[in-house]
């Protein structure tokens, strides 16, 4: 064999991951979930938490893009390349959503995967995490915190159903943001500013609902009009246009349609 | 932390358009994150208005705000010129915004209670108190202008309605 030949790739790396609701994760799943945040949590290089937290927001340039045409596709790539590096770590993990709309959330709020301060012995990874000093301005403190809102003031289902049933991509596009940017001040804390906001681990699981309604209009709108100068567009920090995070099977990913778990007794 | 205005009635009666959007342009976004909430044909509104069709509550936008600037002097500072036809560079991230607050069913509502010439949009700035920094509190709503733009809708306006493709 040459020794330029591709290498074999395993089932496991042509599958694709389905990423899952947090309100349905299993044990393992969200074990792995929590492993791999905490593990990228405890390294300081541009392996680590910071290092992608603060590609969005602090320490300076903040990539992220807000209120423009690219908000959508930006931060799909944002958690692509999030997503891989976390995987670097926990071969098996994959990010969640909170489905913020969901019963569960208008009675309690934030997941109870993202909010028990502690799993077992351990502090649980997708509660807070550090802030480095390097983002630690305007009086942030060292840790992330959340001041969240009751939970009958977060979106609605109808909210959604209304966003999802308009057909231009970018009026869905302005519309959805709008309600992500209701959550985020719902969360408060870190959460409520967008220097900080990527540095709460809850941050990720908003942002999978945000792509996953995304992919929901996508299936429902199947031919939107995109301009060619908006298909060409690249989404720095990433090697990635615009074009190339439409098609999130081609990333390597989709969204389980439900979740459900038997137990072998 | 309110901004009041007025808008002229749209000509249409509540039955002939299918969507109203209030549009806001150049809508600042460098303080704290703030919820705009809206109200129509209810000057007095104010933080603790609450957001009922009967105190004319329409909608709210949401500011996600950058806090404060990070960098040395001049580095928020939003160049208004266009840019070259060979700058490929993004927008400022401080670029002011453009948002649209959909109010259909708020508008028609106001037109089938009121037949006043014109009506008064209030917009109150609510900062909530929950943020971590200690960005400045200050009054951070600023915005350009305001459109109301209405769609005709088809059927009122005798457009046939497209053939039934049968589903294909």
């Amino acid at each position: 064999m040459s020794a330029h030949a591709p290498t074999a790739v395993s089932a496991q790396a042509r599958a694709l991951r389905h990423r899952k609701s947090a309100e349905h994760l299993n044990t393992q799943q969200l074990q792995a979930l929590r492993k791999a945040i905490g593990a990228m949590q405890a390294i300081s290089d541009d392996r680590g938490y910071a290092h992608w937290a603060g590609l969005h927001g602090l320490p300076l340039p903040m990539y992220c893009q807000h209120g423009s045409r690219l908000f959508l596709p930006w931060h799909r790539a944002y958690l692509y390349f999030f997503e891989l590096a976390m995987r670097d770590q926990v071969a098996d993990s994959v990010f969640a959503w909170w489905d913020w709309t969901s019963p569960g959330s208008h009675s309690s709020g934030i997941p109870a995967a993202y909010s028990v301060r502690r799993v077992g012995s351990q502090q649980n990874p997708l509660f807070r995490a550090q802030v480095p000093p390097v983002a630690r301005q305007n009086g942030q403190p060292r840790q992330t915190s959340r001041a969240p809102g009751a939970p009958a003031d977060l979106p609605t289902a109808a909210d959604v159903q209304a966003v999802l049933a308009l057909p231009d991509f970018l009026d869905f596009q302005s519309q959805l943001e709008n309600i992500h940017n209701a959550v985020h001040v719902w969360v408060g804390g870190t959460m409520g500013e967008i220097p900080w906001a990527a540095y709460d681990p809850i941050f990720y699981a908003h942002h999978t609902m945000i792509d996953r309604l995304w992919r929901l209009w996508q299936i429902r709108h199947p031919n939107p009009h995109m301009a060619d100068d908006l298909l060409h567009q690249a989404l720095p920090p990433f090697p990635m246009t615009v074009e190339q995070t439409l098609d999130i099977k081609a990333l390597g990913y989709d969204y389980a349609a439900t979740t459900a778990h038997a137990v072998v007794t | 932390m309110a901004v009041r205005l007025q808008l002229p009635r749209p000509p249409q009666s509540p039955d002939e358009f299918s969507r109203a959007d209030l549009q806001f342009r150049g809508i600042d976004h460098s303080g704290p994150s703030y919820e705009a909430r809206v109200f129509l044909d209810n000057p007095d509104a104010g933080r603790s208005t609450p957001r009922t069709e009967d105190a004319g509550y329409a909608g709210s936008f949401y500011v996600f705000g950058h806090g404060g600037c990070f960098g040395e002097l001049g580095h928020c500072d939003v160049k208004e010129a266009p840019k070259g036809v060979y700058d490929k560079r993004l927008s400022h991230p401080l670029t002011p915004q453009f948002k649209t607050l959909i109010v259909t069913e708020a508008l028609k509502n106001l037109m089938r209670r009121s037949r006043r010439k014109a009506f008064e949009v209030t917009v109150v700035a609510v900062v909530p108190d929950n943020i971590a920094s200690r960005a400045p509190r200050r009054d951070p709503m600023s915005f350009e202008s305001l459109s109301l733009l209405v769609d005709q809708d088809p059927a009122a306006a005798g457009v046939p309605p497209p053939p039934d493709t049968g589903g294909r």
